[in-house]
């Protein structure tokens, strides 16, 4: 384990100079250059606001938008680094053909890439936030949303450094799927798909458009707790808008699962990396 | 200290009719026709290989086509994890073989000279120093601004043999069916590994030219159905050989095959 680590950090030049590649690449003849990391959520935003901030924001589109906004940022980097990461293996085949790298290489590859893209995504966030939210510089009008999305302003900065062990636990999360994806896809090829539906089944269920208090006031509490992605959320979402840190629970509970994951990552990088080769 | 040490080692390949099995194809035959495990075609690559080279050795391996050769030098990059036996190498690696794989095709020459050159370890400020001459060696001049995506295969091959033979190998894994471009870039390229071949500590060279055997190496191995036929000196082994592929297995040799294996021994 530790040693897979060592062998990652040898590398980091290697690695950095190729997520630098991956992020020029991306925006390279491009007219929004790195607003099209923007563009998704912001379009999904703008959609789903127009269509349900009467059905589930109470008519409060400011505090609807942003809760959307900051949600779907948080999603779209869980979901982009698994789908993404699990062709890790397969895309970089012909370094793995070459060169004895770890192989947690590669899928760090992509999701540090993806996670440079939705950290962008992160900063319009807080910027929003800070501006829309009541006692930001723009007062709200209309009834609050049901879990008081109160404050704003220089709160929703204050808040940052609180949510940065989150973030980082989502990455390491993050980090740990796309490796386990990875290694399930050499093997067999249809898992990307079952991922992609997967993907599409956990954002229903997950609260991103619509409240957790939605949920339980109907008692289909078991949707929130059975799902690991509120826990990022609650780390990460709720503390910027809310203004309040996630409580020490929350966050046990959230390191805990993200070890879980890393114990499996390194389960699965241990149990089939001296047998990958002959299947790619 | 450069060490190579390969204990009882085997290497065996499952070869499977469809290449990859979906996961709805598993399921559905395991769970209707209870056969999940595919017949498999089992390829022994190496097996029962005992090799020891020490600080200094030039080995060289000939044999057939097929008898393993590729796959040794892979299992010595560390490629391929032996399914038997203890495989162990230690010293710094450069492996010569499959060297235009992996190139980033969209970004520039300079650039996969970082990546490349990262990748056998470099650092930032040992490459600033070596960056000037592998460009230099490969000659290609103002075509490393392009992307590599634009490259011929011999450009390409230029460029990837001038990165990896810029560092300086305690082992080198050569593969000696390496083509290296046009005529001036090969001898070029010849005169740039004869180098190589003698500052590295120790050497493996994968040959079909049996005159480099006997003249660059000092052990020599043949190889058979991946198990090592014959070991000794270079002249030793490669008579062996050649004595095999004229007289079919007779090991006495007669005139009519010595004449022929100097013959072969000389194109």
């Amino acid at each position: 384990m530790i040693q897979h680590l060592t062998a990652i950090w040898k590398y980091r030049h290697f690695l950095l100079a190729l997520i630098r590649l991956d992020l020029r690449l991306r925006y390279r003849r491009s007219v929004f250059g790195i607003g099209w990391s923007l563009l998704n959520p912001i379009a999904m935003t703008v959609v789903f606001c127009l269509v349900f901030s009467g059905l589930m924001g109470n008519g409060n589109w400011r505090a609807y938008s942003t809760y959307l906004l900051a949600g779907m940022a948080v999603w779209g980097f869980l979901r982009d680094s698994t789908l993404a990461g699990c062709r890790a293996l397969l895309a970089n085949e012909s370094y793995i053909r070459q060169s004895p790298l770890p192989f947690g290489l590669y899928t760090l590859r992509t999701v540090a890439g993806q996670a440079i893209h939705s950290l962008i995504a992160m900063a319009v966030v807080v910027v929003m936030a800070s501006a829309l939210l009541p006692g930001g510089l723009n007062i709200l009008q209309g009834p609050p949303l049901p879990s008081g999305l109160t404050p704003g302003g220089w709160r929703t900065f204050e808040m940052v450094p609180i949510v940065l062990p989150g973030l980082l636990l989502a990455f390491v999360a993050a980090w740990a799927v796309a490796t386990i994806m990875a290694f399930a896809n050499v093997y067999f090829q249809d898992t990307q798909h079952l991922l992609d539906v997967g993907a599409q089944i956990m954002f229903f269920l997950t609260p991103i458009i619509y409240e957790a208090d939605q949920l339980r006031s109907r008692g289909m509490n078991w949707v929130i707790d059975l799902n690991p992605v509120s826990l990022y959320l609650g780390l990460i979402r709720d503390p910027l808008l809310t203004g309040q840190a996630p409580s020490l629970t929350l966050f046990a509970q959230g390191a805990g699962f993200t070890a879980l994951l890393v114990g499996l990552a390194f389960g699965v990088v241990g149990w089939l990396q001296k047998r990958v080769i002959f299947h790619l | 200290m450069a060490k190579i040490e390969l204990n009882d080692v085997g290497l065996t390949f499952t070869i499977r009719q469809n290449k990859h099995v979906t996961l709805k194809e598993y399921l559905v035959r395991g769970l209707l026709f209870k056969s999940v495990a595919q017949p498999g075609l089992s390829v022994r690559a190496l097996s029962g290989l005992t090799l020891r080279v020490a600080d200094g050795d030039r080995l060289g391996v000939i044999g057939h086509n097929g008898a393993g050769k590729s796959t040794l030098l892979k299992l010595l990059a560390g490629i391929y994890p032996p399914t038997a036996g203890v495989c162990a190498v230690e010293g710094r690696v450069c492996s010569l073989f499959d060297i235009t794989l992996g190139f980033e095709p969209e970004a520039s020459g300079w650039e996969n000279i970082t990546y490349r050159a990262y990748l056998q370890g470099e650092s930032p400020a040992s490459l600033k120093r070596k960056m000037a001459g592998i460009a230099e060696f490969s000659e290609l001049g103002d075509f490393l601004d392009v992307p590599v995506r634009y490259y011929s295969a011999g450009m390409m091959m230029r460029l990837a043999f001038s990165i990896a033979t810029a560092i300086e190998p305690e082992i080198l894994l050569i593969d000696e069916v390496l083509s290296t471009g046009d005529l001036s870039f090969h001898n070029k390229a010849k005169a740039r590994m004869a180098e190589m071949m003698s500052t590295a500590r120790m050497m493996v060279l994968v040959a079909h030219d049996l005159d480099t055997v006997r003249s660059v190496c000092n052990r020599a191995v043949w190889l058979q159905h991946g198990s090592i036929a014959r070991e000794g000196t270079p002249d030793e082994v490669v008579d062996a050989y050649v004595r095999s592929v004229n007289g079919g297995r007779d090991p006495s040799p007669h005139v009519g095959g010595v004449t022929a294996a100097t013959a072969l021994a000389a194109a």
